[in-house]
């Protein structure tokens, strides 16, 4: 279920690609000034800009008619009120909404507590990392010691997907498809990032051995990918090596015919 | 009772095989100071051998359809026994087809060999480089990976720009407006039929005016006298020259091991050499790469179309200076082949050389 899931997001992640750049939001924004037109540039940096995530896809609306563009008709939402945020971004990330939600920050929300773009920015927002848990943007709310805590106790597993990402990226490059340990590793990256919008240090602590396990079992078989590419390596050399010696022989032979001539 | 004796007696008795074989053979005889420049044919045959086989293993996998040849190629490459070798010999075989074909024809143009009696040979060896380009071309859309298909639309694109006829042309070579299925279908059956019938043909062709015309003398050393040749056919002999079995043939046998080398080393090692990123995601007629770039041989003609001010001017330069190159023949037809007696000639071919050169770096950076 969870692949079919995946499969249908990133699909119509691809159909999105092809709208994104190409929007009437976009055309009529650029083109304006100010805070107006700043959301555009804002946007063709972040990572939904690089998906295909256009406007249209958070604030609604026909992004391929000018006059009914912003038309609540058309299911034009506009920009969200500061506690609807989680709402608005977690009609897409669901776990991490619901792992928000039941946190402390999420609890703290109506009290003013911090929303997604408090940490993640809203146009411009980048590719999720553990560097966004950071003294700077804490402490702005609390002190830095429990999001310490937090930090190290994902850090180790945050670097092993990072390193598993690599890793993957590497043999894709090679011709090895890699999309059944790309879609493994995305989703485990993706209850990963759901376990720590928790920000329950111990709840991430109990559960951080069961990632381990998780990705252990990715590593294995991306072991097991590069050893056979590494035996692969050995067999060519060899070839080459009888190659050239085969070249050689052949070379020598052709002296002694000279000395002949 | 010797069986095989008695089969090539049978033969021998019929078709004279054993005279046909030493004329061919030993007593056929090559010039004495023939280089190792001469043994660039023999590479390319080797090659072409090769490419034969690994296209007849990946041609059983293979499905020529646009939903499934990029899922094909993908198990060629990670199901199939063997399969990635077999595709990786044959993408790298194909390049080091046109680098050692290329190398050919610049040790014939040095040489000066393309002259009379061998302006057949140069015409159908020059029309046997393009022909392996067109094969490159046609086989480079079959993944049907985003390299292939914008490439392809990049490439057919360029046929626009003929005054009249080039939409025409363009919609010939994709079979529609755009590149999708029929293109695929067609440039299918190009690569797999057409062309494999019409190298034949042509390398045989070619083979028949270089032992017609018999091997040229490098025009090297003291003994070296330009030859005139009269009006009538004249068989270039070399009565006393070496036998081109096996005193030439191991020289042959040499450098296609070599080659062979190369070939299993970059197919081992460093295959990425020529499939760029792009070309390990399936097409999508939707998303334009930003960097979309012909392959290294293509890559001076892509410069040449970006350096003048229309499309229809870097054509027409594109197609002087081809046809320039396959009439040189009859446009140098001057007796003498030393180099260093033709400083006209050794300019413009450095001159060539370094624009080839310098326009695909252009082109690979720009």
């Amino acid at each position: 279920m969870m692949r079919i899931l995946l499969s249908i997001l990133v699909v119509l992640f691809l159909c999105g690609s092809v709208l994104a750049d190409d929007t009437v939001c976009i055309q009529c924004h650029a083109g304006q000034e100010g805070r107006l037109s700043a959301p555009v540039e804002l946007w063709k940096t972040s990572v939904h800009a690089a998906n295909g995530i256009s406007c249209h896809d958070c604030h609604g609306g026909d992004p391929t008619d000018f006059g009914m563009a912003m038309d609540p008709s058309k299911g034009f939402l506009g920009a969200p009120a500061y506690a609807d945020v989680p709402a608005f971004c977690g009609r897409c990330h669901l776990g991490v909404r619901e792992d928000y939600e039941s946190s402390a920050h999420g609890k703290a929300l109506k009290r003013g507590g911090p929303q997604c773009v408090m940490c993640h920015s809203n146009h411009a927002v980048q590719k999720a990392s553990i560097e966004l848990i950071n003294e700077k943007s804490c402490t702005r709310c609390h002190s830095y010691e429990r999001a310490a805590k937090v930090k190290a106790a994902i850090s180790t597993t945050e670097a092993n997907i990072q390193q598993l990402e690599t890793q993957l990226g590497e043999l894709h490059r090679v011709g090895i498809d890699t999309k059944k340990l790309s879609g493994k590793l995305f989703a485990g990256r993706n209850d990963f990032r759901r376990l720590f919008h928790t920000v329950d240090v111990e709840k991430m602590e109990a559960e951080t051995a069961g990632f381990a396990t998780r990705l252990g079992k990715i590593g294995t078989q991306i072991k097991e990918i590069k050893d056979e590419l590494s035996q692969r390596k050995m067999v060519g050399g060899l070839v080459v090596l009888l190659l050239l010696a085969g070249g050689c022989i052949a070379m020598l032979i052709r002296k002694s015919y000279h000395e002949e001539e | 009772m010797n069986i095989p004796k008695l089969a090539v007696d049978w033969l021998d008795n019929r078709l004279g095989i054993k005279d046909l074989i030493y004329q061919n053979m030993g007593g056929y005889k090559l010039p004495r100071n023939v280089n190792i420049w001469y043994t660039m044919g023999s590479v390319v045959l080797a090659l072409l051998g090769l490419q034969f086989l690994t296209g007849i293993m990946l041609l059983v996998y293979y499905v020529p359809d646009t939903e499934k040849a990029f899922t094909s190629v993908t198990a060629i490459m990670n199901e199939v026994p063997y399969g990635w070798l077999f595709r990786y010999l044959h993408v790298v075989g194909s390049n080091l087809i046109i680098i050692f074909m290329l190398l050919h024809m610049m040790s014939v143009l040095f040489m000066g060999s393309y002259k009379r009696p061998r302006e057949l040979t140069w015409i159908s060896g020059f029309t046997l480089l393009n022909l392996g380009m067109v094969f490159c071309l046609t086989g480079y859309l079959l993944p049907w990976s985003q390299l292939s298909f914008w490439a392809t639309t990049v490439a057919t694109d360029a046929a626009g720009a003929v005054p009249f006829i080039g939409e025409h042309i363009v919609a010939f070579l994709r079979g529609g407006p755009s590149v999708g299925a029929p293109t695929l279908g067609r440039f299918f059956a190009l690569h797999v039929m057409v062309l494999p019938l019409g190298l034949m043909g042509l390398v045989g062709f070619h083979l028949f005016c270089v032992r017609r015309a018999g091997i040229s003398q490098p025009p090297f050393g003291d003994s070296y006298k330009p030859r005139l040749f009269g009006e009538g056919f004249e068989h270039e002999h070399h009565p006393d020259g070496v036998p081109f079995h096996p005193n030439y043939t191991i020289k042959d046998v040499s450098m296609v091991f070599f080659a062979l080398a190369a070939l299993v080393a970059i197919s081992f090692y460093a295959p990425w050499l020529f499939i760029p990123p792009e070309a390990l995601v399936p097409a999508d007629p939707f998303n334009t790469p930003e960097h979309i770039k012909p392959e290294w041989y293509f890559l001076w003609a892509y410069q040449t179309l970006k350096i003048f001010p229309s499309k229809l001017l870097g054509l027409a330069a594109q197609g002087v200076a081809m046809t320039f190159i396959a009439l040189l023949p009859f446009i140098d037809f001057g007796s003498e082949r030393r180099p260093f007696k033709r400083p006209l000639f050794l300019t413009c071919f450095f001159l060539g050389t370094l624009l080839f050169v310098g326009l695909s770096i252009w082109g690979h950076y720009s």
